[in-house]
């Protein structure tokens, strides 16, 4: 049984930044997974990520990117484009740690085999609970690019012949099963 | 349909510090504490029903989600005029306490240690002489010479890689740093397995929170734990000996290896207990209630001015009346409209960005004030006010800690050099201390409740008319207050007067330093472009915030930038 965390990174009161825990919380309600799957809003994680990727075989990350892109545009990343990044001097726990907490599982030796973050490019993020159309759009392809991860990982996921309660309580959710993929 | 490509850098947004310090002759002479980042984020929760406040209020934060959830609560109770079930104050208690041993270990270790411990001097550490004065120190099993061994190894593959990675960005080999590499190698291996103990901690939030982060087992009047002795699938004796056991492990960290290495770590910096004094105005509040009505409490609070220790004030109650009506806060220096200081129930946050001015406004953060004066809160405020209470928890460790200070540095440690960059680093160890104590008291107290045969964990809220109410957390960083009113069952104002806005606050309307500002005022600098005593005095405090660090000269010329992120 491999150990798989889908994880939504991201605050929900501020915009597009909720992009991630939305899409986490919309594949739990629409499909159910192997055995070994854990799905999981992980809010604004900065060291504690260390805790939740440690002991898993694979890790796949959604996250609202701030880059020089279309709003809506999806991108992927692997570990080495990730960790290319040098490591800033921290300052306090709260800052994003993806970079640091990927290195630090590397010198624990509990690194996951396989690391990929989807982010979607990101336009507002001001305050406020619901998703600016344009990345609201992107979901269903978020949604493909993780189902199709875990056919490269090897893990099954079944759709759910109805969608249940996602848990999504912050807004308004248009459209509760992704019409993709098949 | 999605394109690779490669970009810098890979960030979410997050409330960025920044700090511009003035250096005169290798000393700073000015500080400004700024935040960069507005948020805004109360005014979300107008109209909405005070009863789902805290699911919002968790998400002001990525790591202290738990005290936002716990203020926000008790506000509303408080505004209610609610009685918490004994049952429900425990288990918050418990959910409180280890997720304050948890922020500690973590702020300790993983944040701040590597101020003060040279990793590239470990691989000349001997592992032998290393366990040798570990066990003279401490009767911690897991000092061992093995332990110690497979931590250098660790360091040593990663420098013979020539692939820093983590340790990238240290100020290693900087004059400021002094410990030998036998005390560096036991620091760090501590440093490893800190890790694994934090984790326990955050595990105990998760059983009794149902998750983490993010927990769900709170409500307006309680908590939604079902107890139920004999079931597994309530809250029952087999979860509750699990955490007993999670407890113990953490408790034994925090008492044979952190607040050990803080004292020895200390003991070898004494100067820097001379450093980074700053605003001596202290506040914090009660907590840990003992009874339904928050009456009587294991942590005490009340305010210290101008240092005066023996003159403090005392609070009676986590919403005293005098804590409630001596609240504002100050925008002058914000980038917010408002011209006098507003009170938390009254309180603005329409902004007004005009650009960072050294005299002008430069901030996100407001100033809150104190009886209109900045107050420092955070551990050190939490001891020395027990202290000065008399607080028997308060005394047993604090005493503990200076005469390990003492011993070790052969020097005599008294109360007062605890107003310092180190002070407030020995007063966490003190307080992780003494919530190690309490987790294991209030776990007793819950199932010695719960043995009598009281399972009520909820008394139901009931709106009417207009209300305000505080509620107060004395969270790792310090003094968390959440102001409420709700009118017509609806929220009409929310404010969180959070611990970071107390200690990074900008100057006043009457000029007055936020406490950061204050605490750098002075500090010597060994090599200006490479601010390391800047960042170890910051790091004090436990910033809530990501941070940015710019050291100027005083033409305006930039000579070092610890850019963060």
């Amino acid at each position: 049984m491999k150990k798989v965390l889908i994880g939504g990174i991201g605050n929900v009161l501020l915009g597009d930044d909720g992009v991630g825990p939305y899409v986490v919380r919309l594949l739990a309600a629409s499909y159910e997974f192997d055995e070994g799957v854990e799905l999981c809003d992980l809010g604004t994680p900065a060291l504690d990520l260390i805790d939740q990727i440690s002991g898993k075989d694979a890790v796949i990350l959604i996250d609202a990117l701030k880059v020089d892109a279309e709003p809506g545009a999806v991108l992927l990343y692997r570990k080495p484009d990730i960790v290319q990044h040098s490591p800033a001097v921290r300052m306090d726990p709260h800052s994003p740690a993806l970079v640091e907490t990927l290195l630090s599982v590397d010198m624990f030796g509990i690194a996951p085999a396989d690391v990929l973050l989807v982010g979607i490019s990101s336009g507002t993020y001001d305050s406020g609970c619901s998703l600016s159309p344009s990345v609201r759009d992107s979901v269903d392809r978020v949604i493909a690019e993780v189902l199709s991860e875990l056919d490269r990982v090897g893990v099954g996921y079944r759709r759910r012949e109805q969608p249940v309660e996602s848990g999504i309580w912050w807004t308004r959710v248009e459209r509760p099963f992704p019409t993709l993929p098949i | 349909m999605s394109k690779r490509i490669t970009i810098d850098p890979i960030t979410r947004i997050e409330g960025h510090l920044r700090i511009d310090v003035e250096v005169d002759n290798n000393s700073v002479s000015n500080a400004w504490a700024s935040c960069t980042m507005w948020r805004g984020i109360e005014k979300i929760l107008r109209g909405r029903d005070p009863r789902d406040a805290w699911l919002y209020t968790q998400r002001f934060c990525g790591v202290c989600t738990t005290v936002h959830a716990m203020a926000s609560v008790r506000a509303v109770e408080d505004a209610l005029k609610l009685e918490v079930p004994l049952n429900a104050q425990y288990i918050r208690n418990l959910i409180l306490i280890a997720h304050a041993l948890h922020d500690h270990i973590v702020h300790f270790y993983q944040l701040s240690a590597l101020d003060w411990v040279d990793i590239l001097q470990i691989p000349k550490a001997d592992p032998d002489r290393t366990a040798k004065l570990a066990e003279s120190l401490s009767p911690w099993t897991r000092n061992s010479r093995q332990e110690f061994k497979a931590a250098q190894d660790k360091v040593k593959a990663v420098a013979a890689s020539g692939q820093l990675g983590i340790f990238m960005n240290g100020y290693w080999g900087h004059p400021a740093m002094r410990l030998s590499p036998d005390v560096n190698l036991l620091a760090f291996t501590h440093y490893l397995q800190a890790l694994e103990y934090q984790r326990k901690a955050l595990q105990v939030v998760g059983m009794l929170g149902s998750k983490t982060p993010h927990i769900q087992n709170l409500t307006v009047g309680g908590v939604a734990n079902a107890i139920d002795l004999d079931s597994q699938g309530a809250l029952g004796m087999d979860r509750l000996e699990a955490i007993r056991l999670l407890l113990a492990e953490v408790v034994q960290f925090i008492q044979q290896v952190y607040f050990v290495d803080v004292c020895a770590v200390a003991a070898m910096y004494p100067d820097w207990f001379k450093i980074g004094k700053g605003v001596t105005n202290y506040l914090a509040v009660p907590d840990l209630p003992l009874d339904s009505k928050g009456e009587s409490y294991d942590l005490p609070g009340g305010y210290i001015m101008n240092g005066n220790v023996g003159g403090a004030h005392f609070f009676r109650t986590s919403a005293d009346k005098e804590f409630r009506e001596s609240v504002s806060e100050d925008v002058t220096h914000a980038y917010y409209e408002g011209k006098k200081p507003l009170h938390p129930w009254v309180g603005e946050t329409e902004p007004q960005f005009t650009g960072w001015t050294a005299d002008g406004k430069y901030s996100w953060v407001k100033s809150p004030r104190f009886n209109n004066e900045p107050m420092q809160v955070g551990p050190l405020a939490q001891i020395l006010i027990g202290y000065a209470q008399g607080h028997p928890l308060t005394r047993k460790y604090a005493e503990l800690a200076l005469g390990k200070v003492s011993a070790v540095a052969g020097i005599h440690a008294t109360p007062d050099m605890l107003h310092s960059t180190l002070g407030r680093h020995a007063a966490r160890a003190i307080r992780a201390a003494m919530l190690a104590e309490l987790a294991d008291k209030h776990w007793q107290l819950l199932v010695n409740n719960i043995a009598k045969g009281d399972t009520a964990v909820f008394n139901p809220p009931v709106f009417n008319g207009e209300v305000e109410g505080v509620g107060t957390h004395e969270a790792p960083r310090g003094t968390l207050s959440h102001w409420v009113v709700v009118k017509d069952a609806k929220i009409k104002n929310y404010q969180a007067v959070v611990p970071s806005t107390w200690n990074a606050s900008p100057r006043d309307q009457a000029g007055n330093h936020g406490p950061y500002e204050a605490s750098l005022l002075h500090t010597p600098l060994a090599r200006p472009e490479e601010p390391l005593e800047v960042i170890r005095t910051v790091h004090s405090f436990d910033p809530c915030m990501a941070c940015a660090c710019h050291a100027f000269d005083p033409s305006g010329k930039q000579i070092a930038k610890a850019k963060v992120l």
